[in-house]
């Protein structure tokens, strides 16, 4: 398993590569001159000269590239163009959010789709399974903004029992542990439902699938406790795709919370982002796009090994 | 002297004509069916149909509830809701199948040639597919649409670029298993060249998979596209869109919750038909997963 951990580390620095390649390549073959937006029109041509300097936007495009690998390389992801501020110190401010919100959204699908995929199993063709069922549809098709609104309007607005908005604020942090926790209800439930949906589904057929094998006939058989039946038995193995499953989901969460931070003013990756595309701060979008893949490739990584640690059979 | 007969390729029309047959039997997919249907053509004669001009605007009649003269209620610009629906239901269902058309165009041949040629080519190409997924694909979508201007055909672009590497995979792992078939082999020691191998051998048979993850590609668009629009990254006002809308409905969720409900509603009524549809279609052209009688006595044993 280790000559095999060794080889997937190996793999990153090189899929990291072609991807700082296409970052690099789309941000300078699409229209839009970063220091023309910082500096505006008025500006004389001494001054947004020096400043192209400054971020070596008057090289060449490879030496460009490769005086940012090097950088990078050394740990340095460079000066943002719009904000007097490192790209790093950026992403510490930014990351550690994103993160928050990530795993309280993962909490909630997990939360949700352990009970309710599993009683589903046991009930099946009962209402408890039609309402799984009623769940994980509707949960593949309601766009996560739209829920969003939809709980701002029933939580925040018509009940009046959560704030819309707070995570990452001053006052949040100060207050109490209900004044920190209680920003991340709302968004993360409208993040998390997909992936609630999909782990679900997940384990309610895996667990189908399970509660039909011969071994649980036996265990049944020699009349252990039906609890210990469903959680030793089955649930401990229906949970070895599951894990993988919602390892991989937790990689794609930071990358896909934009909508969701542009709704609940979340100072996140996904805006930090969305407002460095507008400016064309071309070395915050390669940062923290290169930050987005890493984290991705590790929690791939991560579940492949989870997968080896809980699957006995599997070897690497 | 007989020549002994090849083993056949699965005869392509023949299953067809069986999987039509399936197709009906799968209830939810039926249902499905004809919502979309019925979407799209309440999209393309939205002129005909929509009571009130989507752009006009009447101040003296802003934030109505919903009501007889006003099905789904007027927005801050006294608009009406379900007039813009239907025109915005144009953008969102043709950015849909026109994303659907360029990620096949770029993704199966990509994915067929990964697939059969193999070897440096098939590294090269999936190597590129991942650095493709490892970005989300929504971020992907803002950066390229926002980098190339926020406008309906770069949205269009932006999501064909960021689906195509999702279906080349998909096409590579069915062309890489077919390529293994009898029939294939039969074919080549026929004479049969590259071409007429990966036509009329490969891609005949890797067509079920496809066809199915076109379904996702669709609802994945749409969703995509409503996404982008509520940013600000997709169409531009005073154009009707279901996410654009939805957006400026952020601002009177208290006061006017029917300018938000409209297009959350339509963006799932779609999605929701196209899963279903997926569905279906997958069971249909699956022939193990094929109801007959026997199976459905079976199941309700």
């Amino acid at each position: 398993m280790w000559h095999y951990l060794g080889r997937r580390l190996i793999q990153v620095p090189l899929v990291l590569l072609v991807v700082s390649l296409m970052t690099f390549l789309i941000t300078r073959a699409t229209p839009g001159d970063p220091v023309q937006i910082m500096l505006g029109m008025q500006t004389s041509q001494e001054a947004a000269d020096a400043m192209r300097a400054e971020f070596n936007l008057d090289r060449p495009l490879p030496e460009q590239y490769f005086l940012w690998v090097a950088k990078v390389a050394t740990g340095d992801l460079g000066r943002s163009i719009r904000l007097n501020d490192t790209v790093t110190s950026l992403l510490a401010e930014r990351f550690p959010v994103s993160l928050q919100l990530a795993l309280a959204a993962m909490l909630f699908a997990l939360a949700v789709s352990i009970p309710l995929g599993v009683l589903a199993a046991l009930r099946r063709n009962t209402w408890i399974d039609y309402l799984c069922t009623g769940y994980t549809v509707l949960g593949f098709a309601v766009p996560n903004f739209g829920l969003a609104l939809i709980l701002i309007y029933i939580f925040s607005i018509k009940l009046d029992w959560l704030p819309i908005t707070g995570i990452g604020s001053m006052e949040a942090a100060a207050g109490g542990w209900w004044s920190y926790i209680a920003p991340f209800i709302v968004p993360a439930i409208a993040l998390g439902t997909l992936q609630t949906a999909m782990l679900t589904r997940l384990l309610r057929s895996s667990m189908i699938d399970i509660l039909s094998q011969d071994y649980i006939r036996t265990a049944r058989a020699k009349g252990l406790l039906p609890a210990t039946v469903v959680i030793v038995h089955a649930l401990k193995n229906a949970m070895i795709p599951f894990v993988t499953m919602a390892t991989v989901q937790f990689g794609y969460m930071i990358g896909i919370q934009v909508t969701i931070e542009y709704i609940f003013a979340v100072p996140g990756m996904g805006s930090a982002i969305l407002n460095a595309v507008v400016t064309r701060d071309f070395p915050v979008i390669q940062g923290f796009t290169l930050v987005i893949a890493a984290f991705f490739l590790f929690a791939n990584i991560m579940a492949d090994l989870l997968y080896a640690v809980l699957d006995p059979r599997i070897r690497y | 002297m007989a020549i002994a007969q090849p083993p056949a390729t699965p005869r392509f029309a023949g299953s067809i004509r069986l999987a039509a047959r399936q197709f009906p039997r799968h209830r939810a997919a039926m249902v499905g069916l004809v919502c979309l249907v019925l979407l799209c053509l309440a999209a393309a004669f939205a002129p005909l149909i929509a009571p009130f001009d989507p752009v006009q605007i009447k101040l003296s009649a802003k934030l109505r509830p919903p009501s007889l003269e006003h099905l789904l209620g007027t927005d801050h610009f006294g608009r009406d809701v379900f007039s813009r629906l239907l025109y915005g239901g144009r953008t969102s269902l043709s950015v849909g199948l026109l994303v659907v058309a360029f990620a096949f165009v770029l993704g199966v041949p990509l994915g067929l040639a990964s697939g059969y040629f193999g070897g440096r080519t098939d590294n090269l190409l999936m190597r590129l597919v991942d650095a493709f997924l490892t970005f989300p694909p929504l971020l992907l979508a803002v950066a390229l649409v926002g980098l190339l201007g926020p406008d309906i055909q770069n949205v269009m672009l932006a999501l064909g670029v960021v689906q195509a590497p999702v279906l080349a995979r998909m096409v590579r792992g069915s062309t890489l298993a077919v390529r293994e078939e009898v029939y294939v082999t039969a074919a080549r020691a026929l004479g049969a060249g590259p071409g007429r191998i990966v036509v009329s051998h490969l891609l005949r048979n890797v067509v079920s998979p496809i066809v199915v993850q076109l379904t996702v590609v669709f609802a994945a668009a749409v969703v995509a596209e409503a996404s982008l629009s509520f940013l600000g990254f997709g169409t531009q006002p005073p154009q009707p869109s279901w996410g654009r809308d939805m957006s400026e409905a952020r601002r009177f969720l208290g006061d006017a919750p029917w300018m938000f409900l409209g297009p959350t509603g339509a963006i799932m009524l779609c999605v929701l038909s196209i899963n279903f549809l997926g569905d279906g279609l997958r069971d249909a052209l699956d022939p193990r997963a094929w109801r007959t009688r026997r199976t459905v006595a079976a199941e309700e044993r």
